[in-house]
């Protein structure tokens, strides 16, 4: 069985479409977000115009963190995860450069029109219906991914190892989940009655994009890549089907608790409370079979760039999913609700989990990617350094911020009467709230900007590896390991 | 999962009882979470009061605004035989004379009882068969008022007094107040003088418009190009399509709101401005008045907008009770401008692009002169709070239906 795994050649050119360009959007994106944190919290609007404000460019960069960066990294990763976990190339090469072309061509312009006036309206599913009025980005993307998909569910289908491993039902689940919400989040908020209805029915959209694409898909890689890079199996893999199925279960009933103590019924508000406590289940399942999986190899932490970013992200996994589940409760959601808190945990999530996981896997699949080994490991190790300093840096005091801007605001409720609570409105004005946020603002910018370097020596480092030939002198880093399932 | 004949491996029961499953678990999420609330839930999609269903489709497609004739910013009603109802009121300083036939349609000074009509009849300066009845009455008047002790060191006034009409026309235009959101409305003590003709006509309180003029402009030519202002001696508009074309460049205040809210989605208001008063004290302290807290948001409140903004974080204030909270247009005009300078401590982005650079090229004004684009964002906000309850029901004045003030101060528990 494995000598006759080995003679399968697999052509990784999909993949490389895929994950070279999100790398380069990875930059800009960051680029974006640091140049806001600068230009709109602590010069405030140095550089000004029509174009260039918040609310026009802050779709951009969640849009092409979210789609442009860790969507299309992650679909590059599934084509070089999938069929090593099958034993048969990819189903289709054609399809797959189809899918791909759709992905770019309408995905690329559909996020950068947002400052021209396009914005759909909807957070986190601002893609227009058409550019110019003719040119339907939104349906090509559902186009791409539904052609993502088929290659993917065939390549399974066909496969010549019986057993399927963790990752595949990840990958089987998210392709099929990420379909359905999007079609939810672009489309069907236009089919329910207007007010509430659409606003719920985006939070759903908004939760699962988090919920049941990014976390399977970012799953699905991690627990690829751990046994890769560790050279051990995983430790349970009941544990992970536990944790695959609870996933299935219960994100779909998460939506409306981005609406506690707002205007949408208390009934629905419980239901999605009791739901996000039982979001401990797949994630500590999860969080403790990556663990144990690495217990009593704790050494390797030390010389394994690819392993330090799965350990990082699955502790931020970890954290993001202590955070989640409590500020769903009524009294933690009435301090942090609408502050920097909100901003920190979407960040934890999407940059300090998924996409540390993606770069793992990145940094793991590169140098059979480009048949080459890696062109720096210290480069590696300053990446992974930069980034979880600069994270830190810049995570923390929007949590600590936010959640003092929580007390401030809940400071306005002291008291019993209603003459009461509007002298501690006089007292303490929302714009001296927004005032007292600077210093938070000032450390979160400088963190940010570690951030965007370390990353910039991440490009930098792999497409040196790609582009110029490995100097002799260099250490084989990061060879692949084999194929063990 | 492997159902194609290409497999080579078949799929265990166990696996495909979980799929079963799961999927069912699935949708069962989907029918509770996304469907059942609007039928579960009647405030999802029922209206909050008939003065929110009218404003939004009875007054809103029919009051016209333009900003096209530079500052003189004009209001017009779009008025519609056997469909607006109409109110022709008398006060203080005002007098109608009425020929017979139409005296029964006014509604006499000291008089409770409002007496509203779907004829289109229209108001106008005397004629000539009135003249003497005019100057007879405003000396009577003048003279009552000269007997009057409290009136002793003020100056005389000269009383408006108009002559009611039937133009005997199907629609015709007036001219509306220009610094209120709140319509007419009236709910008790009045009366309907003809058949209800409209559906909304018999519901428990009306819309009305009082005291319509016709609406005649004068074209005046500026250094820079026409505009023109209300001239009671004017020419008539004589349609609609006359109105929304240049120069006059009319848009009606539903089409205006709509753009409004395009624009709000366009420039990521949303990104920055929450859109709902949650059920906490401090958002009813932050939205409330000097003397009276905010309702709470309730979900009917959202049901005209086809994009809601709920918002995820308050780096600008909430904007759910705006419409109150800042009702000037004179203040947004400045604060659009350079939110920085209206508001001490703002972040805010400037939004120069809702204006034109001075089009007449006479203004030593600091703000450039709002275009469609301020006049559809500035009408957008106002929505916001004002049309929860009627005008005469409303919590900024004490009324709260709810009574959002006795549950914060403790004084009722809520279940």
């Amino acid at each position: 069985m494995q000598q006759e795994l080995a003679k399968v050649k697999y052509d990784d050119a999909p993949s490389r479409w895929m994950l070279y360009p999100s790398i380069v959007f990875l930059i800009i994106a960051l680029t974006i977000g640091v140049f806001l944190s600068y230009n709109v919290f602590l010069f405030p609007d140095y550089f000004s115009s029509e174009y260039i404000q918040f609310g026009r460019l802050r779709p951009v960069h969640v849009g092409t963190v979210a789609y442009l960066w860790l969507v299309s990294a992650n679909v590059g990763l599934f084509f070089y995860l999938v069929p090593r976990l099958c034993g048969v190339p990819l189903w289709s090469y054609p399809l797959a450069y189809i899918s791909i072309a759709l992905w770019w061509a309408s995905l690329a312009p559909g996020i950068f029109s947002y400052p021209f006036g396009t914005n759909f309206g909807w957070e986190y599913a601002e893609l227009p219906d058409t550019l110019w009025g003719w040119y339907p980005v939104k349906f090509m993307v559902l186009l791409a991914w539904i052609g993502f998909t088929i290659n993917l569910y065939m390549t399974i289908a066909t496969r010549t190892i019986e057993k399927m491993y963790v990752s595949l039902w990840y990958v089987m689940g998210t392709m099929f989940w990420t379909g359905f919400t999007y079609v939810v989040g672009s489309y069907a908020v236009n089919w329910v009655p207007e007010g509430i209805s659409r606003v719920n029915v985006s939070w759903f959209y908004v939760h699962n994009l988090v919920g049941l694409i990014f976390t399977p898909q970012g799953l699905a890689i991690a627990y690829f890549f751990l046994p890769k890079v560790t050279n051990s199996p995983i430790y349970s893999h009941q544990l992970s089907m536990v944790g695959f199925w609870s996933i299935a279960f219960v994100y779909a009933w998460v939506g409306a608790h981005h609406m506690i103590h707002g205007p949408i019924s208390q009934w629905l508000q419980t239901t999605s409370i009791v739901f996000s406590i039982a979001l401990f289940i797949p994630v500590w399942t999860v969080v403790g079979n990556f663990f144990y999986t690495l217990r009593s190899q704790w050494n390797k932490y030390e010389h394994n760039v690819p392993l330090r970013f799965i350990l990082l992200g699955a502790a931020y996994y970890f954290i993001t999913c202590v955070q989640g589940p409590l500020m769903s409760l009524r009294n933690i959601n009435e301090l942090t609700s609408k502050t920097d808190w909100i901003i920190g945990h979407a960040h934890i999530s999407i940059y300090g989990t998924f996409t540390y996981f993606a770069f793992a896997g990145i940094y793991y699949a590169l140098p059979s990617l480009a048949s080459k080994p890696l062109w720096s490991r210290r480069m590696a190790s300053w990446h992974f350094a930069l980034n979880m300093w600069g994270g830190l840096i810049f995570m923390l005091p929007l949590w600590l911020g936010g959640f003092l801007q929580g007390m401030q605001w809940s400071s306005w409720a002291d008291g019993g009467s209603y003459a009461q609570f509007h002298n501690n409105l006089t007292n303490l004005s929302f714009l001296r709230t927004i005032a007292d946020m600077y210093p938070w603002w000032t450390l979160r910018s400088i963190g940010g900007t570690i951030v965007l370097f370390g990353n910039i020596i991440f490009a930098v480092n792999v497409f040196n590896t790609i582009l110029l030939d490995p100097s002799k002198d260099r250490e084989l880093a990061l060879a692949p390991a084999k194929v063990q399932i | 999962m492997n159902t194609e004949k290409k497999s080579q491996f078949k799929l265990e029961k166990s696996a495909v009882l979980t799929f079963i499953g799961i999927v069912l678990l699935f949708s069962s999420a989907v029918i509770v979470t996304l469907i059942a609330p609007q039928y579960v839930d009647p405030t999802w999609i029922q209206p909050t009061t008939s003065y929110q269903v009218q404003v939004y489709e009875i007054a809103d497609p029919h009051l016209y605004i333009s900003s096209a004739g530079g500052e003189n910013r004009q209001y017009v009603y779009h008025l519609q035989k056997d469909f607006t109802l109409l109110a022709f009121q008398e006060n203080e300083l005002t007098r109608i004379l009425a020929p017979k036939d139409l005296e029964s349609y006014v509604t006499k000074f000291g008089d409770g009882q409002l007496k509203l009509t779907s004829k289109l009849l229209l108001l106008r300066e005397p004629t000539e068969s009135f003249t003497q009845e005019t100057e007879a009455l405003r000396q009577q008047l003048q003279s009552e008022w000269t007997k009057n002790d409290q009136n002793k060191d003020k100056t005389k006034p000269r009383f408006t007094i108009l002559e009611l009409y039937d133009p005997g026309v199907q629609e015709a235009f007036s001219p509306a107040p220009t610094d209120t959101m709140l319509e007419n409305w009236v709910d008790q003590n009045y009366i309907l003088i003809d058949e209800p003709k409209h559906s909304y006509h018999q519901d428990q309180g009306v819309i009305y418009i009082l005291n319509p003029l016709e609406y005649r402009i004068r074209v005046v030519h500026g250094t820079t190009g026409d505009f023109w202002i209300f001239d009671p001696t004017g020419t008539k508009v004589e349609s609609l399509e006359q109105l929304q074309s240049h120069p006059l460049q009319f848009k009606s205040r539903q089409e205006l709101i709509r753009a409004g809210e395009g624009i709000y989605a366009m420039e990521g208001c949303f990104y920055c401005h929450t859109d709902q008063t949650r059920t906490l004290v401090q958002d009813l302290v932050l939205n409330g008045s000097d003397s009276y807290p905010a309702p709470p948001s309730s979900p009917n409140e959202y049901i005209y907008q086809r994009i809601t903004f709920p918002g995820t974080r308050r780096i600008g204030p909430d904007l759910s009770r705006v419409g109150v909270k800042r009702p000037s247009r004179d203040w947004h005009k400045g604060h659009f401008w350079s939110p920085s300078s209206e508001s001490k401590g703002s972040i805010m982005p400037s939004f120069k692009h809702f204006f034109d650079d001075d089009p007449r090229g006479v203004s030593k004004e600091s703000v450039g002169i709002p275009n469609y684009k301020f006049e559809a964002i500035f009408q957008y906000l106002m929505t916001k709070g004002t049309r929860i309850t009627p005008p005469n029901q409303a919590w900024w004045i004490g009324k709260d239906p709810i009574k959002t003030i006795e549950i914060i101060e403790g004084q009722r528990k809520i279940k």
